[in-house]
């Protein structure tokens, strides 16, 4: 009969341990994450995607404007996946960079503007929930974060111009270097 | 004449039953689920008479995807199809989530197919579909007929506010009433959609990843993962292995949907670090380890967005994964680098 009584209780303690957890959530990151997203979207909402529509329009000539300036702004502004409607902005040769670029930018400024991508937010949050059980500001990660991003995830974008180059050439095409907007 | 095929949504699933059927132009049934071709796209182009395209590898223009096939666990792809009007059909049984959820919609999104829920449309259902859409018209009509009576000042489907803000002339009293309005509206439906994400994003990934937890620590499975990714999560060069790993381009593609790989990996190097069985500091590297297979199944569609050329798709999806393989590793370790100092 003991051994009954242990089994139970062994099987009830691992949903007990994960309600702990969930409710420690509930109660520490979720309100938290929320306030941050109503905030950030009345932001987004009130400057409107018509200015940074004008930022990308002018951003097509220069890399470091292109793979930083851009998708970090653009990220934040129009949170992912319309980040990447951006690049319809910049000449065919340089759309599959700025969308590695923004990629990555739609992760690394997540930590502190949540609003980006909140269905991914658990890549930081996993981590940054260990940070917090030991009772570490998870801010300190969140900015370093973002900041080796910002050097890296340029760099990314950058380095992916090289590979477009290598990939024309192993397909024998050309992507043309000029903008091209319709409409 | 092709026949038509019939879609319903499977188990736990949500959306359909969708019709379809080559429609002029519209003859493509396209999947994009990371290189793999589902059955049900052979029996779907079967039934039609359509041809299969892989989104993956190349890409087709809008106006001739009579159907999209996705494998999408909620995050991107099963709204951004549904939101362009073409009819989804998603083989995870993903209901109304991600941030484009709104366009999610029963008549051009169904999920959970498999072979069984694919059949030939019966004539029965065409005959039903059409009197709906008879009855549809009526409806309209009379609507049509509603408004045309009301010309007053203030109409009753439309609140003072909005009559106001019609008018031309408007006095500086007005102006402030309609722009202080206009503030707080732009407040509470921010504060709407954040807490809709809330609901039907963050806190489902939630309560997976707290089960997930619980079952690690509570069953001792946990002590033997510590066992296993304290000595690879735990330094510098296991982390630079897991990166090396997630970038591989051959495997970065699948790694990638919905981040959900990422996410349940960087539980579990949490989860260690809270146990003190991984040095905070790591925490900055194993960001980076963990995620570089960052969007590799997106490239299309992410690209797709960006209106490029299919030339473009066909040379972008291989020059942005070796991008990511070649920048993988050296992200993790500028990253390690730059945790020098955090929580010391």
């Amino acid at each position: 009969m003991d051994f009954i009584v242990k089994l139970a209780e062994g099987f009830i303690n691992l949903f007990q341990t994960g309600a702990d957890t969930f409710i420690g959530w509930m109660g520490s990151i979720v309100p938290l994450v929320l306030m941050l997203l109503i905030a950030m979207n009345t932001l987004i909402q009130l400057i409107g995607e018509n200015r940074i529509n004008k930022i990308a329009q002018k951003s097509a000539g220069n890399p470091l404007l292109r793979y930083m300036v851009l998708p970090f702004l653009g990220s934040f502004m129009l949170a992912n996946p319309m980040l990447h409607s951006l690049g319809r902005f910049l000449p065919e040769k340089y759309k599959p960079s700025y969308f590695a670029a923004a990629g990555q930018f739609a992760h690394t400024s997540n930590g502190i503007f949540p609003h980006i991508n909140p269905a991914e937010l658990f890549i930081f949050l996993g981590i940054a929930s260990g940070i917090q059980q030991l009772g570490l500001p998870m801010t300190d990660l969140a900015i370093r974060y973002l900041l080796v991003g910002l050097v890296m995830n340029f760099i990314g974008g950058w380095i992916t111009d090289f590979t477009t180059s290598y990939v024309e050439k192993q397909q024998k095409v050309k992507l043309s270097k000029k903008v091209h907007i319709e409409g | 004449m092709s026949k038509k095929v019939k879609i319903v949504k499977g188990s736990g699933g949500f959306g359909g039953p969708l019709v379809i059927g080559v429609n002029g132009k519209k003859d493509k049934v396209m999947y994009v689920t990371g290189g793999h071709k589902p059955a049900i796209v052979d029996k779907i182009c079967e039934i039609t008479g359509a041809s299969s395209v892989n989104g993956f590898e190349t890409s087709v223009p809008e106006d001739e995807i009579m159907v999209a096939v996705i494998d999408c666990g909620g995050t991107l792809r099963c709204g951004i199809y549904p939101q362009k009007g073409i009819p989804t059909v998603n083989i995870m049984a993903t209901g109304k989530s991600g941030p484009l959820r709104q366009y999610i919609t029963e008549d051009i999104y169904v999920s959970n197919v498999d072979v069984d829920q694919v059949s030939v449309a019966g004539e029965a259902e065409g005959a039903e579909q059409a009197s709906e859409t008879v009855q549809q018209a009526s409806s309209e009509e009379t609507e049509k007929e509603e408004k045309t009576e009301q010309e007053a000042t203030y109409s009753k489907d439309k609140k003072i506010m909005e009559t106001r803000a019609e008018q031309e002339n408007k006095s500086l009293l007005t102006k402030i009433g309609l722009g202080a309005g206009k503030v707080i509206n732009t407040f509470y439906q921010a504060s709407r959609d954040a807490v809709e994400t809330m609901l039907h994003t963050v806190i489902p990934f939630m309560g997976f990843v707290a089960l997930l937890i619980g079952i690690i620590q509570g069953s001792g499975i946990g002590d033997l993962f510590a066992n296993i990714m304290s000595p690879l999560a735990g330094n510098i060069w296991g982390l630079m292995i897991i990166g090396f790993v997630c970038s591989l381009p051959f495997l970065s593609p699948l790694l990638g949907p919905g981040g959900v790989i990422g996410q349940v990996l960087g539980t579990l190097i949490g989860v260690e670090i809270g146990k003190g069985n991984i040095p905070p500091n790591l925490a900055l590297p194993a960001l980076f380890a963990i995620n570089t297979q960052n969007a590799a199944d997106f490239i299309p569609v992410g690209l797709g967005l960006a209106e490029a050329e299919t030339k473009t798709i066909e040379v972008g999806v291989p020059s942005v994964l070796y991008s990511r393989f070649l920048n993988g590793v050296p992200r993790v370790f500028v990253a390690w680098l730059a945790s020098f100092g955090l929580y010391k």
